[in-house]
């Protein structure tokens, strides 16, 4: 239709004169500082004293990467079949972990809370959780309900093992319902400390008092661990070890309830960990972490303290990565690595020396959960491209120790800064510092990005901006080609967008 | 420390439920159902668009890592209110008490920005253990001269709404009043509850800029620390989202005499009763004749197309679920392209929203209390509905279902307001209803033989 009228949108209205003079007008009221002092303000941000004024922040974080505990501790209930995550603590938290999941895996996401209010913060929050528990198996209908905490019920010191107990004994729900629990305050570490406290909850949950079996069970546990590709890697790992035909359990498999198909039928519930399974994971061969961030502190106890059993991490990425994770698996299982993933391995590589000039020797920066920094970085370092700034925002002093040194001694990370417990807006004073090629991280380094025109490579959680990448393996030598693409497709964009007339050539 | 205060919010003398036994428009959350935002969360989202202010949340990291810069709320310039300030709190803050670290992080971010204001969010944490950010924010204000404002609305003290409300007393108290234009003009004016989603309101300022009416300050879309600060120089206030911040026009009006009516800018018909309502509320011919003369204008750009999308859209029937105003604000919009609403959500509108409600869609209005996703979509069946309306939580539900969807909350990117967004709303429902992508969903697979 030729007549149709374009409706600017907020990009473009500014264009126009009628906005211009709007804004003009309201300058007035505005009351702000010249456009100069604004201008001379911005350049001192950029400056070096300003890097120093910048760091020297001791109380204030601005631009945090990173989410709270129940965040993580919901992702793993969601991973466990039929499973109802249920927050014990104000309703407003809930809300914000659906509307989290919803924006980065483009999905429905189900999980309660029992809405605790004022009288909750003064007689403690038993009723709610009655009541709560009570109402949630009524009207979901779930096999299980998974229970963690906000920062209300642990700053008045709810007992969940007890209000579980009580809740059971007073018949508001049966005594034989399976409620795994785990105490998740926001004010200790952050959505990994929850993914590992909620999964270690599973497991202490299913299997205690359970004697081991004299033999063990053939399969080697996985757990996935707090992954924003959970969807696309969790596939992939299972794909693999198909192929290799070893045992395996995932633990907190939520590939699919992240990922349901558009077929009329709404599921609350879809796929994860049977019951079944996760009560015979202390049977198994071993146990091997995906992201040891996720686990590393009362999962590892778990497996290897109560289970008594063998528990390593290992993330299969890059191409380093994903061998490790394959040799153990065959050391483990005592199955052959096939011939066709030595295919992939081999196609992997071949992508890899493709791309190799446009990656070899750039310098970038990135930023995330540490298991995922750490496992890049060495993946980048295979192609040759040298990390300048790590940042970690839920990264412990003694990680940034040991990573630290471990670069030191490496050909392309040697020179890398490693910042624990740094923020986004530190980042920013770092890249302006020293400029990147690129920068890897989530949705939120697009502000920096943004501002000092560097391109973000988007690998990270969440990542509210673009599409379809959770589908996507980051694990696997899949993984090593997707990362790849992601990255260097991104770079020869950005070549071409700033590319003059005589550069702007057909083949890169 | 908390319940005295707010038993005097819930007591809003301009809404009409209080003066029932029950609050019904202020109602409790039921334990383990799927809920909705907190009241932290209503505060935060009503002020943080103040643009050029610094808006630090004292609590751990969930509330501020949750929510930051996640709302559509635009900004014609100053970017501060995207960057998340918070203390972080800790384990050892939690025993210890936060008020010393932040203390130093309001001063860290004067030092470091600048900025005109400071606002100060209280979280559930902080006000339990009983931080006391208003003596504290004197402290700063006394050394500094930096304005700073602390808003107590802790997220268990109940729901969105009531955050907006506490939001509403916070600048009452400590920000209009204190600033005077700087130049006269003969017609004055706010809005209250306009946020400029998606940069809505961009369609709406250039037509009181021809109209000749001077916006002094919209509340909070697009604001700046100042404007809001000369609010009380305005000779009249519109209410644009629900009831929510009614607290503000209400004491505007006491203590300013400043009239206030209620309006919406979503819909054609709507538009033009808000602008003319404006002008005629001076008493000047000239300028209603004038802005006679800007609806006509401006509603003739969209006319042709928009007859063309009605005729398309004629007797489609809608589920609209979505909280507070927008559950009768966009009931008229929908009905005004010929469309049905066949429900629409309540589960945050006040008494007197759903009483719009009934006044729009008739006495027997089916409104939506339970909104967990199994619930609407058993609706959207039941009542044989064309398109679900609803937030950015049951997009996806929606599509599980295979059925239509439009964003109508703050995620979305598409402006509403004003007649070229009442266009732009013609043209998303026109599109959600007829995509081919939803009609090859509903086609059966091919049988396979």
């Amino acid at each position: 239709m030729s007549d149709e009228l374009i409706v600017k949108d907020h990009n473009q209205v500014f264009e126009e004169e009628v906005f211009q003079k709007t804004f003009a007008d309201k300058k007035e009221f505005e009351c702000g500082a010249s456009e100069e002092v604004v201008a001379q303000q911005l350049e001192f941000s950029k400056s070096a004293e300003y890097k120093e004024l910048n760091f020297g922040r001791k109380f204030l974080k601005i631009n945090p990467a990173k989410a709270c505990q129940p965040l993580g501790a919901i992702l793993a209930a969601s991973g466990f079949d039929g499973c109802l995550p249920y927050v014990h603590g104000s309703q407003g938290c809930t809300a914000y972990f659906r509307s989290h999941f919803n924006r980065h895996f483009k999905e429905p996401f189900s999980a309660v809370s029992d809405s605790m209010t004022e009288d909750a913060a003064v007689f403690g929050g038993h009723k709610n959780m009655y009541e709560g528990l009570k109402n949630a198996m009524t009207i979901y209908k779930p096999k299980m309900i998974a229970v963690c905490t906000t920062c209300m019920a642990e700053v008045i010191g709810d007992d969940l093992n007890a209000f579980i107990g009580n809740a059971k004994d007073e018949g508001y729900i049966p005594n034989e319902f399976p409620v795994p629990f785990a105490h998740t305050p926001s004010f200790v570490g952050s959505h990994v400390t929850g993914y590992d406290q909620m999964m270690r909850g599973f497991l202490f949950y299913f299997t205690k008092g359970k004697p081991k079996a004299a033999t063990n069970n053939g399969k080697v546990n996985i757990i996935p661990g707090f992954d924003g590709y959970t969807v696309g890697n969790t596939r992939e790992i299972k794909r693999m070890l198909d192929m290799m035909g070893a045992g395996y359990t995932i633990l907190g498999d939520n590939s699919d309830i992240l990922d349901t198909p558009m077929d009329g039928t709404y599921r609350m519930y879809d796929g994860g960990t049977t019951i079944e399974e996760v009560s015979d994971a202390h049977n198994a061969i071993a146990t091997i972490s995906l992201l040891g961030d996720s686990t590393s502190k009362v999962t590892k106890a778990c497996v290897e303290a109560d289970w008594e059993a063998q528990y390593m991490d290992i993330t299969p990425l890059g191409v380093d990565g994903t061998d490790a994770f394959l040799m153990k698996m065959s050391e483990l299982t005592g199955k052959e690595v096939p011939e066709s993933l030595s295919i992939e391995r081999g196609r992997a590589l071949d992508a890899m020396a493709d791309s190799n000039l446009y990656l070899h020797g750039k310098k970038f920066s990135i930023f995330g959960d540490t298991s995922y920094v750490e496992a890049l970085v060495d993946f980048y370092m295979e192609l040759g491209a040298e990390p300048l700034h790590i940042v970690c925002t839920n990264g412990t002093k003694r990680w940034g120790k040991q990573l630290r040194k471990k670069l030191a001694a490496t050909e392309f990370g040697k020179d890398a800064q490693v910042h624990d417990g740094a923020d986004l807006w530190h980042l920013r004073s770092l890249m302006y510092e020293t400029k990147p090629d690129f920068l890897v991280g989530s949705t939120y380094g697009k502000q920096i990005c943004t501002e000092m025109d560097v391109p973000l490579v988007r690998i990270g959680f969440p990542i509210f901006d673009r599409h379809h990448l959770h589908r996507y393996p980051t694990f696997g030598y899949q993984g090593v080609i997707n990362i790849l693409q992601w990255t260097v497709n991104t770079l020869l964009d950005d070549l071409d967008r700033k590319a003059s007339d005589f550069n702007n050539d057909f083949v890169r | 420390m908390f319940l005295p205060k707010h038993a005097e919010i819930f007591e809003e003398p301009s809404c009409d439920h209080n003066a029932k036994k029950e609050k019904a428009g202020c109602p409790k959350p039921t334990p383990g159902k799927v809920g909705g935002g907190c009241t932290f969360d209503g505060a935060f989202s009503s002020l943080v668009p103040i643009a050029d202010a610094a808006h630090i949340v004292h609590g751990p990291i969930g509330c501020s890592g949750n929510a930051w810069n996640n709302r559509g709320a635009q900004s014609s310039g100053d970017k501060l209110y995207r960057q998340a300030f918070t203390t972080r709190f800790l384990n050892n803050d939690v025993v210890f008490g936060g008020e010393k670290k932040l203390y130093k992080a309001v001063r860290e971010i004067i030092e470091e920005y600048n900025p005109p204001a400071v606002f100060i969010y209280q979280t559930c944490v902080t006000a339990m253990i009983g931080d006391d950010i208003t003596a504290l924010a004197k402290v700063v204000e006394q050394k500094t001269g930096v304005p700073v404002i602390t808003v107590e609305a802790p997220g268990f003290t109940g729901n969105k709404n009531l955050g907006n409300r506490l939001s509403g007393e916070a600048i009452l108290k400590k920000v209009i009043g204190t600033q005077e234009p700087k130049t006269q003009h003969p017609y004055n004016i706010n809005l209250i509850g306009e946020f400029n989603i998606a940069g809505e309101f961009w369609y709406v300022a250039p037509l009181l800029d021809q109209m000749g009416v001077r916006l002094i300050c919209s509340l909070s879309g697009d604001a700046r620390f100042h404007q809001v600060a000369m609010m009380h120089r305005a000779q009249l206030n519109m209410m644009v989202c629900s009831r929510a911040l009614l607290n503000v026009a209400r004491s505007l009006e006491k203590d300013y005499q400043i009239p206030w009516f209620e309006g919406s800018f979503y819909g054609a018909k709507n538009t033009t009763q808000a602008l003319m309502t404006i002008a005629e509320h001076f008493g000047e011919p000239a300028l209603v004749e004038k802005t006679k003369q800007v609806i006509a204008d401006e509603y003739g750009l969209i006319e042709a197309e928009l007859e063309q999308i009605k005729a398309r859209l004629k007797g489609k029937r809608a589920l609209l679920y979505t909280g507070g105003v927008k559950s009768w604000s966009l009931v008229g919009a929908i009905q005004e392209l010929g469309m049905e609403v066949v429900a629409t959500g309540a589960k945050k509108s006040t008494e007197e929203d759903k009483q719009r409600i009934r006044e729009l869609m008739g006495e027997d209005a089916t409104m939506i209390e339970d909104g967990s996703a199994k619930a609407l979509l058993d609706l959207y069946h039941d009542r044989d509905a064309h398109v679900l309306m609803a937030g950015g939580r049951n997009q996806y539900t929606a599509v599980k279902g295979k059925i239509p969807f439009v964003h109508v909350n703050q995620e979305r990117h598409t402006a509403f307001a004003g007649y070229q967004g009442f266009l732009n709303l013609a043209r998303q429902l026109d599109k959600a209803i007829n995509s081919p992508a939803f009609a090859l969903a509903k086609a059966p697979f091919p049988a396979v033989s």
